[in-house]
């Protein structure tokens, strides 16, 4: 640790932050979408008429779900691949 | 991962082309050569297209498409060969880049309030926006937020496919990301379904008196 280049410790930090970051980021969406297909398999079962337009509901409840999943990837990706830290505080490095 | 993400390629008064803007250059002339030659040789699958995104979009606004379906229709269609566009070789996705979602996704912001103003008059419409004054605020938040969330739903799933796929490619060459592939396509032609549906929604809300 103690011949740290500038920067290490920001990528270290950013590796590390990206990687909690998606496992959380992905987890709870999951459960949640996941939980939200079980209701609707329940009332398509229940009632097989309607089924139409659970999906239809299911399936842009899903896509709004599944989209704070997608904002986590792409605040991992730009840490990863365009880290504004390390062009702030090491210009050229 | 040089090449992965959008390149400028050559400048046109100035202003430098994208690899993406090519890219859509060469998907326009496919689609219009493939309706043309579609349309004349095979017309019921085209009927059966266009009923498909009639029902489609119908039974998401909750009323006859007919006067909406041209636009939503464009849409859907662009999209999903914009997302599908990627598997051929030598050819990127135009949504890989984000200024297409967030073009698309401008279309249909403004497209709401010609819509709305079209059908209820300007001050119909914003009579109907403002009913309870003090939610004016907040429909113009979600106004924006929602267009925001279009944006990135779109670029971040199209994003996240190609990345797998380009990652299991450096690590495994062979047959495994021929799966990933058929995988993107799904998703592709999934999130356009989405975001025309998202669209149609968007349009309707508006469309509704608040009465």
């Amino acid at each position: 640790m103690a011949e740290m280049e500038p920067g290490t410790l920001i990528t270290l930090v950013t590796i590390v932050v990206s990687g909690v970051g998606i496992l959380l980021g992905t987890i709870t969406p999951a459960i949640v979408e996941g939980r939200a297909v079980l209701k609707a398999l329940e009332g398509m079962t229940r009632q097989p008429e309607a089924a139409n337009d659970l999906r239809t509901t299911l399936i842009i409840s899903m896509a709004l779900l599944e989209s704070t999943a997608i904002y986590v990837l792409l605040v991992c990706l730009i840490l990863i691949f365009a880290n504004p830290l390390l062009e702030r505080f090491f210009p050229g490095g | 991962m040089e090449g992965f993400f959008p390149q400028s390629v050559f400048p046109i008064f100035g202003i430098w082309v994208r690899d993406t803007v090519i890219s859509t250059w060469i998907m326009m002339a496919i689609v219009v050569g493939a309706a043309a030659v579609v349309g004349r040789r095979w017309p019921e699958a085209l009927e059966m297209l266009i009923d498909f995104l009639n029902d489609t979009i119908s039974s998401a606004m909750g009323r006859p498409a007919g006067p909406y379906l041209p636009f939503l229709g464009t849409l859907a269609i662009f999209v999903a060969v914009a997302n599908i566009i990627g598997i051929v070789p030598f050819v990127v996705s135009p949504t890989r880049d984000i200024n297409t979602p967030v073009a698309l996704a401008l279309i249909v912001f403004f497209s709401v309030y010609y819509f709305g103003i079209r059908a209820k008059g300007l001050r119909g419409y914003f009579k109907d926006l403002a009913s309870p004054i003090f939610m004016l605020p907040m429909e113009l938040i979600s106004h924006v937020s929602r267009t925001l969330s279009l944006t990135l739903r779109l670029f971040g799933n199209i994003i996240s496919t190609e990345l797998i796929v380009a990652v299991v490619f450096a690590l495994v060459p062979a047959f495994l990301p021929l799966l990933l592939v058929a995988f993107s396509m799904l998703t592709g032609i999934l999130q356009a379904y989405i975001f025309t549906v998202l669209a149609a929604v968007y349009i309707g809300a508006g469309l509704e008196a608040s009465e």
